[in-house]
């Protein structure tokens, strides 16, 4: 009877999952429950961690609970504590869980629901929570060392510098799309850049507090920061009706884009716990708080889908938000939820040297990996609660909208001005119409699945859109600039490592003219590409977030390779597809993207045939454009040249340890037995 | 003989002889990424030494050790 219980219950966790797959797929031309979807990746969730974690775990790992880990080795009551995996499990899932995951669904909502649902389940299950545990635990057996020293150890010198070139270039892309998404929201937005301009001051306040008048509380500063933000948030709504100061926070995309620039900069030069710190730790609280609050709305509402399974974009691939079919660009588009390469730093960075014990990993690898991919799936139901009409209208500039206005009107897609309007003025902004980049969307859909729960607790009083519209807003926007806060410091200080090889006196992180002038190349790097985006009259987003895609997903590739060398290396090769089955996934869809990116004969989709469509061009900003297109496609090639580097230099080095013509040498930390009780 | 985990000694696992708001606090500063200088001095305490930091030095430390990590998009 023990034996037949669990079978029973796992086969029909199985059945539920399966038999709410069935209902996505197959339904067609009517409404779906947001159910579904939950219950498709909750099931879907369960089974992966159950049976082929487990099979990591045990099988192609061998975690063993015996050994040490580097918490308890070089416990130092610092950086090295053994921590609760509970804890860490929360503490881990606050730092990889960022704007990726929320609005690359929305983006990908434009091919409808179920491709983006599909690749967010199945990719973590396979992909994602597989990277992001090899590299937790390959990090773990190594003292916690980072991704690109694991790379120069396992693979050889020049793949680890490879590697670190990658990860600063990704950065730079990364940033200015993120930035990019904050630009859209905000742009002619004075409520929304009110309160975010708050955020500013209360974070210098909190900075004071923490570190000069009560050193250490967090807690308090972050309790009177949250109470001054949500002061903030609501006398932006008092600002933006007064006409006198209304104007003081409506800015073009422009302006926007060099107070971007003035912030990142001032941000990063400035000491870590005057800005950097007291918005991380105000992000951190927003952040899992809201998510919270976002899933139990989704599970008191259970909204239904107005979304399509399918649009005809998937297959056409002249989608107005961004062009391109779904194979590959529905796989680049999402990229954290599913798999982010960029999850490979956190994984080797703090969190290995706070692991009490080997086991735990698991957990916090892998199940840390699947929470992010509900949050991912939390936003695709958000932004599929649109409907598709207001949904292309926000996520399209009025001349992609013109361009697809025909398959808009075939597919019923069709919004009226008005319509518009009345949503624009029930969320307190003056337009919704052209805000590409997600995150107006995903905060009309939040603040449409909030005012509902809350109107639903409430019995049906006031429901609060605008006040829930410009909180979305707020809590995307403030943990994007904490990433672009510590993205431009971390890149800071790549580059002050890099140039520091050849100019000694530079890399010292503490010089003031070193932190000055790598600040000043790392934000003027995220700074083009966000202006390009901005000028960008089909919206950067259709260029720059795909280059973001690709380079993310290259870096996991990166990841994937470390992973799958130190696999071999191990004697693990029969187990070798664990990593080399997503990497051979991803080389596939990021090779076949970049080369459609570069090299596609329509201009909306390849940088080259958008250039040569404006050779000849009376535009007086034709020149820059082509020069714009140019150093995209540079990009991009750069991007799949360093993959393709450290692929061959990889694939090099499993050869020579199969074939036995050269030791496999691992640089694993020697085992020391545990002095902590094992088996509880 | 083996020994628990610092966790089960205090910190992180139920312990029984704190009360539940210290508790719940050393819980969130953990998963927040909040500098703890109490669990610092205690694991001084257990190391059998005395902490080498003040709570001043150990704050801005910690701070500065913060501003090097990634947070991902």
């Amino acid at each position: 009877m023990n034996r037949v219980f669990p079978v029973l219950v796992w086969s029909g966790i199985a059945a539920g999952g399966a038999a709410a797959f069935g209902v996505l797929a197959l339904s067609r031309g009517e409404s779906v429950n947001a159910a579904w979807l939950l219950t498709a990746a909750l099931c879907s969730y369960a089974v992966g961690y159950r049976f082929y974690s487990r099979f990591l775990a045990d099988t192609v790992f061998g975690l063993d609970d015996r050994r040490a880990t580097p918490a308890e080795r070089h416990n130092n009551g610092r950086d090295f504590v053994p921590t609760n995996k509970w804890v860490l499990y929360g503490h881990h899932f606050a730092a990889i869980a960022g704007a990726g995951p929320l609005v690359g669904p929305v983006l990908a909502a434009q091919f409808g629901f179920l491709p983006g649902t599909l690749w967010l389940v199945i990719g973590v299950v396979l992909g994602g929570a597989v990277q992001d545990f090899v590299i937790l635990f390959c990090s773990l057996r190594r003292d916690g060392k980072s991704l690109g020293q694991m790379a120069q150890e396992e693979v050889n010198p020049a793949a680890g510098a490879t590697a670190m070139l990658a990860v600063l270039f990704i950065m730079i892309i990364l940033l200015a799309v993120l930035a990019l998404i904050v630009v859209n929201a905000l742009r002619a937005s004075p409520w929304g850049l009110f309160t975010l301009a708050c955020t500013v001051p209360i974070a210098l306040l909190m900075g004071w507090w923490m570190k000069r008048w009560r050193p250490g509380r967090v807690g308090e500063a972050s309790a009177a920061g949250a109470l001054l933000l949500l002061g903030a948030l609501v006398a932006g709504g008092w600002v933006a009706g007064q006409p006198h100061l209304a104007p003081l926070f409506t800015h073009s995309a422009t302006t926007l884009t060099w107070m971007m620039v003035a912030y990142g900069f001032i941000a990063s030069v400035l000491p870590v716990w005057m800005l950097l710190c007291p918005r991380d730790y105000l992000s951190t609280f927003l952040k899992i708080t809201t998510i919270l609050v976002l899933a139990f709305a989704i599970l008191v509402i259970l909204p239904p889908l107005k979304m399509p399974a399918l649009t005809p974009f998937a297959t056409l691939g002249e989608g107005p938000v961004f062009a391109g079919k779904l194979f590959p660009f529905a796989f680049i588009t999402i990229a954290c939820g599913a798999i982010s390469g960029f999850h490979s730093l956190v994984a080797s960075g703090t969190t290995p040297k706070m692991i009490a014990r080997e086991s735990d990993a698991r957990m916090i690898g892998y199940g840390g990996m699947l929470m992010e991919s509900f949050v991912g799936v939390m936003a695709m139901i958000a932004a599929c609660t649109l409907d598709p009409g207001v949904y292309f209208a926000m996520n399209t500039t009025p001349a992609a909208l013109a361009q697809a206005s025909q398959a808009l009107g075939q597919a019923g897609f069709v919004v009226t001005p008005e319509t518009m309007q009345a949503l624009a003025a029930r969320m307190g902004e003056a337009t919704l119409v052209a805000r590409s980049g997600g995150a107006p969307s995903l905060a009309v859909g939040m603040a449409q699945i909030f005012a509902s729960a809350t109107g639903a607790l409430a019995g049906g009083g006031r429901t609060l859109d605008a006040l829930w519209y410009h909180f979305a807003i707020m809590f995307e926007a403030l943990f994007i600039l904490t990433t672009i806060d510590t993205g431009t410091r971390v890149g800071r200080f790549m580059l002050q490592e890099i140039v520091g090889h050849v100019w000694p006196k530079f890399g010292e992180t503490s010089w003031y003219p070193s932190v000055i002038a790598s600040s000043a190349c790392i934000v003027a790097g995220w700074g083009y590409f966000l202006y390009q985006g901005v000028v960008d009259p089909l919206g950067g987003i259709n260029s720059l977030w795909p280059l973001f895609g690709i380079s993310n997903q290259l870096l996991a590739a990166v990841a994937l390779c470390v992973g799958t060398t130190i696999l071999i290396k191990m004697g693990r090769q029969r187990f070798a597809w664990v990593t080399l089955a997503p990497l051979a996934w991803l080389v596939t869809v990021t090779m076949t993207a970049g080369w459609q990116k570069v090299f596609s004969s329509d201009p909306r989709l390849g940088f080259l045939a958008h250039a040569a469509s404006l050779a000849g061009s009376t535009d007086p900003h034709a020149g820059r454009l082509i020069f714009n297109d140019r150093l995209n496609t540079f990009v991009a090639l750069l991007f799949m040249l360093v993959v393709a580097v450290l692929i061959v230099t990889s694939v090099r080095e499993w050869w020579l340890v199969v074939t036995r013509r050269k030791a496999a040498v691992v640089h694993e930390a020697p085992f020391v037995e545990t002095g902590y009780a094992t088996g509880d | 003989m083996r020994r628990g985990t610092e966790g089960d000694e205090g910190r992180g696992k139920r312990d029984e002889a704190t009360p539940f708001p210290t508790r719940l606090a050393r819980v969130l500063r953990r998963i927040v990424g909040a500098p703890d200088y109490a669990a610092y001095v205690e694991h001084c305490r257990l190391a059998g030494h005395a902490p080498k930091l003040s709570e001043r030095e150990y704050v801005a430390e910690f701070f500065e050790a913060k501003g090097k990590g990634v947070r991902c998009c």
